[in-house]
C-alpha cells in the first residue's frame, strides 16, 4: 500500500483575494451613494446591478446547468408584478415587497420546470420562450393588474427621493450579495462540484454519482428567483410595469449577449460582460439600431473567434482568478 | 454454446456472486444488441469480456450501470435488484465505470475530476477525498499532472483518468472499457499490475479488452460476445481454445 500524501489544496490566490476584498467594498459602497452621488448615477448602479444579476442568473442556467433558456423574462415579469399586485392591491409596503416578490417566480418556475425537463437543447429554448410569451399575454388580459396598460408604483409617493434612494441601493446591494456572491459559495461547496462537472459532461458526471436531475431542478429554480428578485427591484426603479416591458422578450437578448461576451460558464464573464453592455449602451445608445447590429455582430465573433469571452481572453494573458471555484494540489 | 464448465463464479476460490447479470436484453429499433445474457462476476475476480467489434460489450457495461435501461431482465450488484436505480444511485453503491471514448470534464484540473468521483460515488469529504485523489492519481501515473485542465491531456493521459476517476471513487464492483488499447508493451504492463493490485485490494473488475494479452495475464474468467449473444466463458486458456471464439473473434477457422 502506498503511505497516505496528506495533500494540501489550495482554493485562493492572491488575485482573489485582492478581488473579493474590492467587490466587496464596491458593493457595500451602493448603499452609500445616496448621501454622494447623483440621482442619474444612481439609477445607473441600480440598473447596472439588475443587470448583473440577471445574467449570473442566466450563466448559472446556461453555462452551468447546461439549460439555455430565451425566456427568462418570464420570471423578470412575474417578480416585477408580485411587487406591484402586493403593495397596490394588498397594500403591502413596498421595500417589504420586494423580497416577498420571489415567491411568485418559484411557485412558477416549479411546475414549468416538471414541463420543461422533458425538452432537449433547442426544444427546451423554444419551451422557456413560449412560457414567457404565454404569461405576457395572460398578464395583458387581467383587468385586476389593469390589462395591458400596466400598473404605476403610486404607494411610492409616501417616500421621499431620498429615502427611495437609501431604499433601492440597499436592494440592489442585497440583490448582488445573493446573486453574485450566493452563487459564487454555491460553486465552491460540494454541489458546486457537481455543478462545474455537469457543465463538462452531464452523462459522466451522473456515472460518478451526480444527481444531475436534482442539480438541474434546483439550478432553474434559483435562476428563476434570483432574476425575479432583480425584476422586482429593477421595475421598482422604473415605477411603472406593463406586460410589455415586463416580459419583453429583449431581456434574453441582454443575457446572451452579456454571458456570451463575457464568458459563459465563469462567474467573473457575467460581471465583465454587464459593464461592456452597459457602457457600451450609455456612450453608443443613441445611434439606435446601427449600435445593437454591433452589438450583435460582437457576440457572433466572440462566439466564433474566442467562446470563452473577453474572461476567457484575460485568463489566457494573466491567469488571475476573482473568483476561484477550483481546488489546486500541492503536495505535502 | 461451447461446451465449457466452469462458467460459475462460485467454481473460483468459492466465492460468492458481487454482480450477476440475469436475462437481459436490449434493442435499438429493430437491432438486437443485447440477447438474453446471463453471467456472475464473484467477488474479487477479474472478470474478462471480449468479441468483435459491434459485439454489444459497451452496452453490456451501460447496461450494469444504468447508463441505459434494459428492455428485459435484471442487474444484481451484492444481492440488490438495480433494475429502476438511477446511474448516479449506482454509482453510489459501488459501481464505478470508465468510457471507451474518455469523457473528462475538460475544463476541470486532472484532480478535480477525481475529486467529482471521490465525493458523490466514493462519499468522501475534506481532507480524506484529497489524500485519496491524490494517491490515486500517483498510482495511475497522473500525479505531475494534478492541477492541468483535463482538456489538455494527451488520449493516453485522458484513457489513464477515466481509470484514475474511476478508482476515485472508490468502487466494489470497477467496469473498464478498453483501457490498453494504444499502450506501449511495457505501460500494458504497468497497467496490469495496477489492475492485479487494485484486485488485491478486494475491487472486482470487469475488464473489455482488445490487447489479448493484457486481458490475458489478469482475467481470473472471461465471457466472450457475439452479435448480443455469450459464445463461450470460462478460464481464459478455455476460452482462447474453444473453436467457436476462433471462428467469431480470431477468424480462425478451425
Amino acid at each position: 500500500m502506498t503511505d497516505p500524501h496528506f495533500a494540501t489544496v489550495h482554493r485562493h490566490t492572491s488575485s482573489s483575494r485582492i478581488a473579493i476584498g474590492c467587490g466587496l467594498l464596491l458593493v457595500l459602497a451602493i448603499p452609500s451613494m445616496p448621501f454622494w452621488a447623483s440621482s442619474g448615477h444612481i439609477r445607473w448602479a441600480v440598473e447596472l446591478g439588475c443587470f448583473i444579476a440577471i445574467a449570473q442568473m442566466w450563466n448559472l442556467l446556461a453555462g452551468y446547468g447546461g439549460m439555455v433558456s430565451v425566456g427568462q423574462q418570464a420570471f423578470i415579469g412575474l417578480g416585477g408584478y408580485a411587487l406591484f399586485v402586493l403593495v397596490t392591491l394588498f397594500g403591502v409596503d413596498p421595500f417589504l415587497a420586494v423580497p416577498l416578490s420571489v415567491i411568485l417566480p418559484a411557485l412558477v418556475a416549479a411546475p414549468a420546470y416538471m414541463l420543461l425537463r422533458r425538452l432537449d437543447g433547442p426544444y427546451f429554448a423554444i419551451g422557456t420562450w413560449v412560457l414567457a410569451e404565454v404569461l405576457r399575454l395572460i398578464t395583458s388580459n387581467i383587468g385586476a393588474v389593469n390589462a395591458g396598460s400596466g400598473m404605476t408604483l403610486k404607494a411610492m409617493a409616501k417616500y421621499s427621493a431620498h429615502q427611495r434612494e437609501i431604499g433601492l441601493t440597499l436592494l440592489v446591494a442585497l440583490l448582488l450579495l445573493l446573486t453574485v456572491g450566493g452563487t459564487y459559495l454555491l460553486l465552491r461547496s460540494r454541489l458546486g462540484l457537481a455543478l462545474t462537472a455537469m457543465r463538462d459532461d452531464a452523462v459522466a458526471a451522473s456515472s460518478q454519482g451526480v444527481n444531475v436531475g436534482r442539480m438541474r431542478f434546483s439550478v432553474y429554480l434559483l435562476a428563476a428567483v434570483g432574476t425575479g428578485l432583480a425584476g422586482a427591484i429593477y421595475f421598482m426603479a422604473q415605477l411603472r410595469i406593463s406586460p410589455t416591458s415586463g416580459f419583453d422578450p429583449n431581456w434574453s437578448s441582454i443575457c446572451i449577449f452579456i454571458v456570451m461576451v463575457g464568458g459563459i460558464g465563469r462567474l467573473e464573464g457575467p460581471i465583465i460582460g454587464a459593464l461592456l453592455y452597459f457602457f457600451a449602451t450609455r456612450l453608443f445608445g443613441q445611434y439606435g439600431s446601427a449600435y445593437l447590429v454591433v452589438l450583435g455582430l460582437l457576440t457572433l465573433v466572440v462566439a466564433i473567434r474566442a467562446p470563452t469571452g473577453l474572461w476567457g481572453l484575460m485568463t489566457r494573458l494573466r491567469p488571475w482568478p476573482w473568483f476561484p471555484t477550483g481546488y489546486i494540489l500541492t503536495k505535502g | 454454446m461451447a461446451g465449457l464448465t466452469d462458467a460459475s463464479p462460485e467454481g473460483h476460490a468459492g466465492r460468492a456472486a458481487l454482480l450477476s447479470a440475469r436475462n437481459l436484453s436490449k434493442s435499438f429499433g429493430a437491432l438486437r444488441v443485447t440477447q438474453d445474457l446471463s453471467f456472475e462476476v464473484g467477488r474479487g475476480e477479474v472478470f474478462g469480456v471480449l468479441g468483435p467489434n459491434g459485439a454489444g460489450k459497451t452496452t453490456v457495461f451501460n447496461l450494469i450501470s444504468g447508463d441505459i435501461a434494459a428492455d428485459v431482465g435484471a442487474v444484481v450488484l451484492d444481492g440488490q435488484d438495480m433494475t429502476g436505480i438511477p446511474a448516479f444511485k449506482r454509482a453510489a453503491k459501488g459501481i464505478g465505470r470508465t468510457y471507451q471514448i474518455p469523457r473528462p470534464y475538460t475544463q476541470m484540473s486532472t484532480f478535480e475530476n477525481l475529486l467529482v468521483s471521490a465525493t458523490f460515488a466514493g462519499q468522501m469529504r475534506g481532507q480524506a477525498a484529497y489524500d485519496h485523489c491524490a494517491t490515486t492519481l500517483d498510482e495511475c501515473g497522473l500525479g505531475d499532472k494534478a492541477n492541468r485542465p483535463a482538456g489538455s491531456l494527451t488520449l493516453l493521459d485522458r484513457k489513464r483518468l477515466e481509470l484514475a476517476r474511476a478508482m476515485a471513487g472508490k468502487p466494489k464492483l470497477l467496469l473498464l472499457d478498453e483501457i490498453a488499447g494504444g499502450l506501449t508493451d511495457g505501460e500494458a504492463k504497468d497497467l496490469v499490475t495496477l489492475i492485479a493490485r487494485l484486485r488485491d485490494r478486494g475491487v472486482t473488475i470487469i475488464w473489455i479488452e482488445h490487447v489479448l494479452h493484457a486481458i490475458m495475464a489478469v482475467a481470473d474468467r472471461m465471457m466472450v460476445l457475439s452479435f448480443g449473444e455469450k459464445i463461450a466463458e470460462g478460464k481464459p486458456d478455455a476460452v482462447m481454445r474453444d473453436a467457436e471464439v476462433r471462428r467469431v473473434y480470431m477468424g480462425i477457422e478451425a
